[in-house]
């Protein structure tokens, strides 16, 4: 069976039955994504390194309880990356850093697996791009904030302190982020939610 | 307390979850959002918004190893199965054992005698309560299992003139994209539709069941495995069933 031609969902479902291929095919799928995401909110390669590992080990362990319809599956690898990231830092009271709240900090560059043709490198592409020109188009001020509260996971009163900035100028900042950021991903045509993101 | 008020103000900071949990914001949006569609819907969009944001970093090629030690640590898992989990039995045992290996097991019997007079008293005053005559109160069906579900629970809870109900289910594997979970209510052989409904990641799941009759017309009920948005008939595998 060629599992890279399998649909999100029905490689979670022969995960759920320990079908070790077809977690192989989540993870050439989705592995950068997930690496990706805790590297940025860890910058430590040993640890982003293991948080990935424990990632999909989880899914390994999981699949059985997931719910398509609460979640895309790309969703919820990012949740719990994210979340696992998160804890890392807390457990290890790493000090938020302002250091830390840039997004994308180089050019484009898909590395195309084999399993991807052409075109699904554009469309990968296309899709991470609109995400960060939309960000781009973010005030300084906004995207800060934003990055601290997403993938450092601080609250308002946490940025707050460490900016020096009032608590109603954090939470303006991150409502008026967030609402430009739908403004382009969800309410244009864009449609942000039928994006894929491997 | 439930927010009469729209909370679209914090619904940016909800989807992010960066609240303040000594304002316990995230508690009262939590709350408003149960009543609240406009709200909801409101929230789903900034979530899709929080979803995409991953995609904004840069994206950075894992080691090849790391994939190498997941498939190891998966076959090892395979291998070597988890324990299972010990019966309340065995960890009530356990635990009493901890204390003191004499003493445990004599008060594990004594508690035991104690477990077994109380029910037969509970029994006893159940039937000197049934005797005199009572208001009637909702009533409580549960549901058994098939093999289909080995660990699933189900109990159907009727109003107290019997017309209403809610069903309640518990352990149900989670289906895929195209399939959903559908009560059947039965009476003369025939079956008529009470509603469909999915779970959750731990299959938990409820239904408000609606149907043409009242509920303690019918004398049975079974729920099957249909495709998204039911079946006129069952079609797929049963996985509770029970009397009403």
């Amino acid at each position: 069976m060629d599992y890279s031609t399998l649909d999100d969902a029905a490689l979670i479902r022969l995960i759920a039955h320990a079908r070790p291929e077809a977690l192989s095919a989540l993870y050439d799928r989705y592995g950068r994504l997930v690496f990706s995401l805790a590297l940025h909110t860890l910058g430590d390669q040993a640890l982003a390194e293991e948080i990935t590992q424990d990632v999909f080990f989880r899914i390994w362990e999981k699949a059985s309880t997931y719910r398509p319809e609460a979640a895309k599956v790309s969703t919820w690898l990012t949740s719990i990356t994210r979340h696992r990231a998160i804890d890392v830092l807390r457990q290890r009271a790493v000090r938020p850093g302002l250091d830390r709240t840039e997004w994308s900090e180089t050019q484009l560059m898909l590395v195309p697996d084999g399993a991807d043709s052409p075109e699904e490198v554009t469309e990968q592409a296309l899709k991470q791009e609109l995400v960060r020109r939309a960000v781009a188009l973010l005030p300084v001020e906004q995207s800060r904030v934003l990055a601290l509260a997403y993938f450092q996971g601080l609250t308002h009163s946490q940025i707050a302190n460490l900016c020096g900035e009032p608590l109603g100028t954090v939470k303006t900042r991150i409502r008026l982020a967030m609402q430009k950021l739908r403004e382009i991903l969800v309410d244009d045509d864009l449609d942000i939610n039928r994006l894929d993101m491997r | 307390m439930v927010l009469e008020e729209h909370v679209t103000d914090l619904l940016p900071a909800y989807a992010l979850g960066c609240l303040d949990e000594d304002e316990d914001e995230a508690g009262l949006v939590t709350a408003h959002l149960a009543v609240c569609p406009v709200c909801s819907a409101e929230l789903r969009s900034y979530q899709a918004v929080g979803e995409a944001l991953p995609l904004a970093i840069s994206m950075s090629e894992p080691p090849p190893a790391i994939k190498q030690r997941l498939i190891a640590q998966v076959n090892q898992a395979r291998v070597t199965p988890a324990q299972p989990q010990p019966t309340w039995w065995q960890r009530l045992e356990q635990g009493f054992r901890r204390i003191s290996p004499a003493w445990g097991l004599a008060s594990l019997v004594l508690i035991v005698a104690l477990l077994v007079s109380n029910l037969l008293l509970l029994q006893q005053v159940s039937r000197l309560g049934a005797a005199a005559p009572q208001p009637v109160a909702a009533r409580i069906v549960t549901m058994q299992h098939t093999e289909a579900a080995p660990d699933a629970t189900g109990v159907l809870v009727l109003s107290k003139n019997g017309e209403y109900g809610t069903l309640m289910v518990d352990h149900l594997p989670p289906l895929g994209q195209d399939q959903q979970y559908q009560l059947w209510l039965i009476k003369d052989g025939k079956r008529t539709s009470g509603g469909v409904f999915s779970v959750n990641w731990d299959g938990y799941g409820s239904l408000e069941v609606t149907s043409p009759e009242w509920l303690a017309n019918y004398s049975a009920l079974g729920i099957t495995i249909e495709p998204t948005g039911g079946s006129p008939g069952p079609t797929g595998a049963k996985v509770l069933g029970g009397n009403l």
